[in-house]
């Protein structure tokens, strides 16, 4: 039997929300940028390591710069969170801190991933001098333009929701 | 009556559709989307798999908003309503409202383009500014560093200059001096255009005698043009002023480029320079400057291009040693002084620069004016005055000593560092102090103020700083500390020597 888990993305506008998922669902990427409203639902079936199916509810949400302008009926039911910010851009994760702060608070038992999206745009040194801001908070620095990381972003966060 | 219009322009963008508790669908009006009766809501859309375990709570209603549901043939944007009722009977309510929302969505796309591009922008011009602010600091220090060994061997390529030499020698030392004179000036002008950058090469006021600057010039150049077997004619207007007021030094730099530019690129003919005065107009004489030489010329298309930096048209001449800085700083120089410069020429035949650069009038009543002509006079004085100096640069010591040895009016004492300064100026007389600006752990500032701490005598005592930083807020800082002057590095024989004399009479 499948299991079926709801994962929602985070995150400022145009960090690459709906990019990372049309890489993961569909192996795509665009340039283009078209703003996402309201929510865009996609669904992807992942085998985990033991052999069972786990059918991925992923919910691409409209980018706010604070999470609590997100709709309150987008969040209900939530299995996994993936906060994603753009290592190209300082406004998507000054305030991170904080927002994962809000989340932990009202969702204290939701796992949550930190994504810093657009690594191909970023040099090792630049990433290096936010250390201090970002980076005892993030779990995965992916490229949805090249794909790096971003399968084992969805199924690292799969495997902790069974 | 009412009812059939209603029923006539009714607008059916809704879709209801009852489901049971396990969300198989009862009954649906398919007005949105074609759903089969039996079928699975879950199957529909993956939006609906969030009604799974709504469907057990009873009697309760739920709305979600701005739905973007994507199906084969069509896609929507839609507000959704899902309300449970207590006989297993839910009822999802289906709003179509994709015109709508593709308005607000068109908005929030102009939106977000902007502010992003806003945001890329001011990062991109933030790390421009980082970068050429490295790069001003990397040229400060570097040319910093190459200001003791550049004084030193210009003071010493003269000494040697000085003693007797075969013609084998004297003519190796001259080699050494103009390779010295050019790295001199190369190093110069890295500075002049780090300055630029940085927005700090600031024009000085000062009275200044034209004709001696000129014939300064001149001198200077007949030398090295007249060697090359090229003539050199010069017409000076004989309406030019007397006396100007306004930065000679810069002055003399946008001469001396123009020259030393039509020097390198003449082979054989003539150089011409021409200085008439245009007019005098309140209290300003404009001048006009004209080089004009029968050097390889420039094609009228690079016209724009040799005033950019470091670029040189390319040149047929080997060996090449100029960085092509100068008529950039040349042109430069002139815009700071409200003038212009023009460039007319034919490839084989020569080249014309002429500009037009204003300068204040002096009076003859000046306060400075005496200064200026004090300056050049050198006198045997009635006694031998002692100096110190505070220096740790051996290159440095060492050249000093040599000036004021040869000189003949000084005793020089030497101490390395800063921690003697006090305790050697309350012991011995001393006239003048002669102070390096970066002394290991002390200031000249710093020296300077403790000195002038000291008892009245001692206030007196003429400081002059040797700096090898060149920023007009490194020498005000300077002369705040209570130093009387500031010679800054590379300098040399006569500048010091000039200095020193203004001051002990
Ligand atoms: N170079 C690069 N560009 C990316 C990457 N991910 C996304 N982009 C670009 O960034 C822009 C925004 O991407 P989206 O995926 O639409 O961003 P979003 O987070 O969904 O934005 P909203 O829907 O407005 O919240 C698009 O132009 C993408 O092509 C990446 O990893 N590298
Ligand atoms: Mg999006």
């Amino acid at each position: 039997m499948t299991t079926s888990k709801k994962i929602v993305l985070l995150g400022h506008f145009g960090v690459g929300k709906s990019s990372l998922i049309r890489r993961f669902v569909e192996n795509t990427f665009s340039e283009d940028y078209k703003v996402t409203i309201g929510v865009h639902i996609s669904k992807k079936t992942i085998d985990t390591p033991d052999k069972k199916t786990i059918s991925l509810i992923i919910w691409d949400l409209e980018g706010h710069d604070d999470v609590e302008k997100n709709r309150a009926s987008y969040l209900m039911g939530t299995h996994g969170f993936i906060y994603v910010f753009d290592a190209s851009r300082p406004v998507t994760f000054e305030n991170l801190e904080d927002q994962l702060l809000i989340l932990k608070t009202k969702y204290p038992n939701i796992p949550v991933k930190v994504v810093a999206n657009k690594t191909d745009l970023v040099k090792k040194t630049e990433i290096n001098q936010y250390n201090d801001i970002f980076k005892p908070l993030v779990d995965f620095y992916t490229s949805a333009k090249t794909g790096s990381k971003v399968d084992l972003l969805f199924s690292k966060l799969a495997n902790e929701l069974i | 009556m009412l009812e059939t219009y209603i029923k006539k322009y009714h607008k059916n963008n809704f879709q209801y559709i009852l489901v049971d508790a396990a969300g198989k669908v009862i009954e649906t009006d398919n007005h949105i989307i074609p759903i089969g009766n039996l079928t699975q809501i879950q199957e529909v859309h993956p939006f609906f798999e969030a009604f799974s375990d709504l469907f057990f709570i009873k009697n309760e209603s739920y709305d979600f908003l701005c739905i973007n549901l994507d199906f084969d043939k069509t896609s929507i944007i839609a507000d959704i309503t899902l309300q449970t009722h207590n006989d297993n009977k839910n009822l999802i309510i289906i709003e179509d409202l994709t015109k709508h929302y593709n308005n607000y969505q068109l908005a929030a796309q102009n939106r977000n383009e902007s502010l992003i591009n806003a945001q890329i922008l001011k990062l991109k011009n933030l790390h421009l500014k980082e970068k050429e602010q490295f790069k001003n600091i990397f040229i400060a220090n570097f040319s910093h560093q190459l200001r003791n060994p550049i004084t030193a061997l210009n003071i010493f390529s003269n000494l040697l200059k000085d003693t007797t030499l075969d013609d084998t020698q004297e003519s190796y030392v001259n080699v050494i001096n103009t390779a010295n004179k050019n790295l001199k000036q190369s190093v110069e002008g890295i500075l002049d255009i780090s300055k630029i950058e940085a927005g700090k090469l600031i024009l000085v006021e000062k009275v200044f005698s034209l004709k001696a600057l000129l014939n300064e010039i001149i001198n200077e150049h007949k030398l090295h043009i007249t060697k090359k077997n090229i003539e050199f004619n010069f017409i000076l207007d004989p309406k030019l002023p007397e006396f100007l007021n306004g930065d000679s030094f810069r002055l003399k730099q946008i001469i001396g480029n123009l020259l030393s530019n039509a020097t390198y690129f003449t082979l054989k003919g003539f150089i011409n320079l021409n200085i008439s005065l245009n007019h005098i107009r309140a209290n300003k004489a404009n001048l006009h400057i004209k080089v004009s030489d029968t050097g390889i010329g420039i094609d009228p298309k690079d016209y724009e291009q040799i005033f950019k930096r470091f670029t040189k048209i390319e040149s047929t001449i080997k060996n090449d040693m100029s960085t092509g800085l100068g008529l950039s700083i040349t042109q430069y120089l002139i815009s700071q002084m409200d003038g212009n410069i023009k460039v007319q020429s034919e490839i084989g035949i020569g080249s014309v620069f002429t500009c037009n650069i204003s300068f204040k009038l002096a009076t003859s009543y000046d306060k400075n004016l005496k200064e200026v002509l004090l300056h050049k006079v050198r006198k045997r004085l009635d006694k031998k005055h002692n100096i110190l100096l505070v220096e740790d640069s051996e290159l440095i010591q060492l050249s000093i000593l040599k000036i004021i040895a040869a000189d003949g009016n000084f005793f020089l004492n030497i101490i390395s560092n800063g921690d003697d300064f006090i305790s050697t100026i309350m012991d011995q007389d001393v006239d003048l102090i002669l102070l390096s600006s970066t002394i290991q752990n002390y200031t000249a500032e710093e020296l300077t103020k403790s000195l002038r701490k000291l008892s009245k005598e001692y206030k007196k005592i003429p400081v002059i700083s040797i700096s090898s930083k060149a920023f007009k807020e490194d020498i005000k800082s300077l002369k705040k500390a209570g130093i009387n002057d500031v010679i800054t590095k590379p300098f040399d024989e006569e500048t010091l020597l000039n200095t020193i004399h203004q001051y002990l009479k």
